[in-house]
């Protein structure tokens, strides 16, 4: 990181980003508030159900929507400004989406959590980074019933399907999880998450 | 009419990993198998209780991947460790370390016999084996690869061990059993141009097969003392994470099933059938990310040394590489569709003949393979035992587990012989292994 790939990024003003305390026209599904929000696809049945096959679970489960899952990941840093990926419109709440993982098993507790990254600059090498550290967030905070589907935007970056299947693949994530260096760069990403 | 089979969980296996496990290999004769966790232990589990016998510990510095017995042993056992730590771990146990009368055994190997005084007296007593760290003895590290380790495979003979890794090669080593450990580099392959995912041996020749990050599988024959690629198959649209070969003429295993031949029909189908799959060899089922799972076969020799395609496939000029040792495969089936994520492991059985998967979706499917009937046609074509098309089978799926192990990911699926109390004689069960540490073992019935 000697030397930075986009010195100029364009920035959201943090005024302007998704919250829940201020729902925004962007938002997918409109819920009135934390407490009262459910997904359709995820009837709280399923969690109660499942809790003794989890020790992740076994606490009521808050329905999980959009706007948490871009909550979790729009406060990481970029990896070479102090700038969130929220700010730098890295991820955006409509680039989210979260669907059941099997639908034609009823009653599967499972849901794919797809997010779709837009690098800022399409030959950022620092993609691959960005995006595990959005997957080892995610891994790290959702309950394990969910499964991460982390990619490039299409059309976003010159090696999109080379990082996607990087992104994609469990052995060299979980291995990246053992890169005492690599970590060190997405602790740092996510010193600004709470 | 199509006889479903039924899938039951018999137990789990206990105490569990508290972190990932990777893969579980069972021991080629004794009833115990060996699983491979995140938390950079092995664990050996009884088949038998289904309890755990002992932990290895301490030899890898990351998670330990990938396992795998020496077979042929008699009297002591030896397991191949592959780490992410890119290091491979042979390990050692004398069979009947812990019994009073296997003192005997370990003289030249003073550190086994501490703790034979207090030992359980006929090796089932798991409690108080737990502590003796040195009933595994660490023989050697094998150290070449630059990165992770993600798959070791001992040949038939037991003479070779291959081993590969996310540097993209696969490394052959010879097992010099002098006494001493000492293993020797037999060669370095770097053919593929990704992460290579999974070694597997012929079922009785020298001949390799690997899988890669790089969507392909390879085959891999020495020839005049060189080891060199006799096959590259195609066809996956995603990296083939696991292969596995079809067993080699099972006294229990007929062949493909056929529910609407007469019997008298059914030896001569037989033995055509045999006799074809003679020609080409076992084959070869592989999974992969791009959610199928696909059976290969070889041409048989006879017809492939006709055709003009023998360097063709390879690339390589055939004054480098004689004809005779290029091998053409074809895809022989897509089993039918029953994975939404990633497959990550197959395993083909080789006393029933049926194959099971597993992966992301959490989902173990069985399938099997019958006869396509088509009555008469098999007169008129039973002398020409060279042409392919005389009979064909298809591939059914019999039998899924949704969430075999609960919410989580199933990373690994191994067929292992029945051993508990309630088994009867030959009978096998599915062993698979999740990432919240659990293992678990299922019996398959008709």
């Amino acid at each position: 990181m000697a030397e930075i790939q986009n010195s100029n990024p364009t920035i959201i003003n943090a005024a302007d980003l998704p919250t829940r305390l201020r729902p925004t026209a962007t938002r997918k599904s409109e819920y009135g508030g934390i407490f009262t929000s459910a997904l359709p696809l995820a009837p709280v049945d399923f969690e109660s159900a499942l809790s003794s096959d989890s020790e992740d679970d076994n606490l009521m489960e808050e329905p999980i929507d959009e706007q948490e899952i871009y909550d979790l990941i729009s406060s990481i840093s970029d990896p070479e400004h102090p700038i969130s990926l929220g700010e730098l419109a890295v991820v955006s709440l409509p680039d989210i989406a979260i669907k059941p993982t099997l639908p034609d098993v009823l009653d599967s507790p499972l849901q794919t959590v797809t997010v779709l990254i837009t690098p800022t600059i399409t030959h950022c090498s620092l993609a691959t980074v960005i995006g595990l550290g959005v997957r080892v967030r995610l891994e790290q905070s959702l309950p394990s019933r969910f499964r991460m589907d982390v990619r490039i935007k299409e059309g976003t970056h010159s090696t999109g399907d080379e990082v996607n299947k990087q992104l994609a693949d469990k052995e060299r994530v979980a291995a990246a999880l053992e890169n005492g260096a690599l970590m060190g760069v997405i602790a740092k990403m996510m010193e600004t998450c709470h | 009419m199509s006889p479903k089979v039924t899938i039951t969980h018999l137990s789990d296996l206990t105490p569990p990993s508290q972190e990932r496990t990777w893969l579980t290999a069972p021991h080629p004769t004794l009833p115990i198998v060996a699983t491979c966790s995140s938390d950079k232990t092995i664990r050996v589990y009884s088949l038998t209780n289904f309890t755990l016998l002992s932990t290895i510990t301490g030899g890898h510095k990351r998670s330990v991947r990938t396992a795998a017995w020496k077979p042929h042993m008699a009297g002591e056992s030896v397991l191949a460790t592959g780490s992410f730590d890119a290091t491979v771990g042979i390990w050692r146990r004398w069979d009947n370390y812990g019994q009073e009368d296997g003192v005997g055994m370990n003289s030249g190997h003073t550190q086994n016999q501490t703790d034979t005084s207090t030992a359980a007296p006929s090796g089932t007593d798991a409690a108080d084996r737990e502590e003796d760290e040195e009933e595994w003895r660490f023989a050697v590290l094998l150290d070449g690869h630059d990165s992770e380790v993600k798959s070791v495979s001992w040949s038939a003979s037991g003479m070779l061990l291959a081993t590969c890794s996310r540097d993209k090669s696969i490394w052959i080593w010879e097992d010099l059993d002098d006494g001493d450990n000492n293993f020797e580099t037999v060669a370095v392959m770097q053919e593929h141009s990704g992460d290579v995912k999974c070694v597997s041996w012929h079922p009785s020749e020298e001949c390799l097969a690997s899988a890669s990050y790089d969507d392909t599988i390879r085959l891999w024959r020495e020839d005049l003392d060189d080891w060199g690629q006799v096959a590259c198959i195609k066809g996956h649209e995603g990296t083939v994470w696991f292969l596995d070969w079809e067993g080699e003429g099972s006294k229990n295993w007929n062949g493909p099933i056929s529910d609407s031949v007469a019997e008298s029909e059914l030896s001569a189908l037989y033995d055509q059938w045999r006799s074809q799959r003679a020609l080409s060899g076992p084959r070869i089922v592989s999974c992969s990310d791009d959610r199928t799972v696909r059976v290969w076969r070889r041409q048989p020799k006879a017809s492939q040394q006709n055709g003009p395609m023998s360097s063709a496939t390879t690339g390589i000029p055939s004054i480098i590489r004689p004809t005779g040792t290029d091998e053409i495969w074809e895809e022989d089936a897509v089993l039918p569709h029953a994975h939404e994520l990633p497959v990550y492991a197959v395993a083909w059985s080789k006393r029933t003949g049926l194959v099971a998967s597993t992966g992301a979706d959490g989902r173990i499917a069985l399938y099997e393979e019958r006869f396509i009937t088509q009555e008469q046609q098999a007169d008129s074509d039973a002398m020409d035992t060279t042409s392919g098309d005389v009979l064909r089978t298809e591939w059914v799926l019999v039998g899924v587990q949704d969430g075999a192990h609960g919410i989580y990911e199933v990373n690994h699926v191994a067929w292992a012989k029945r051993a508990d109390r309630g088994s009867g004689g030959e009978e096998e069960v599915l062993v698979s292994t999740a990432d919240d540490g659990s293992v678990k073992v299922w019996t398959v019935t008709r």
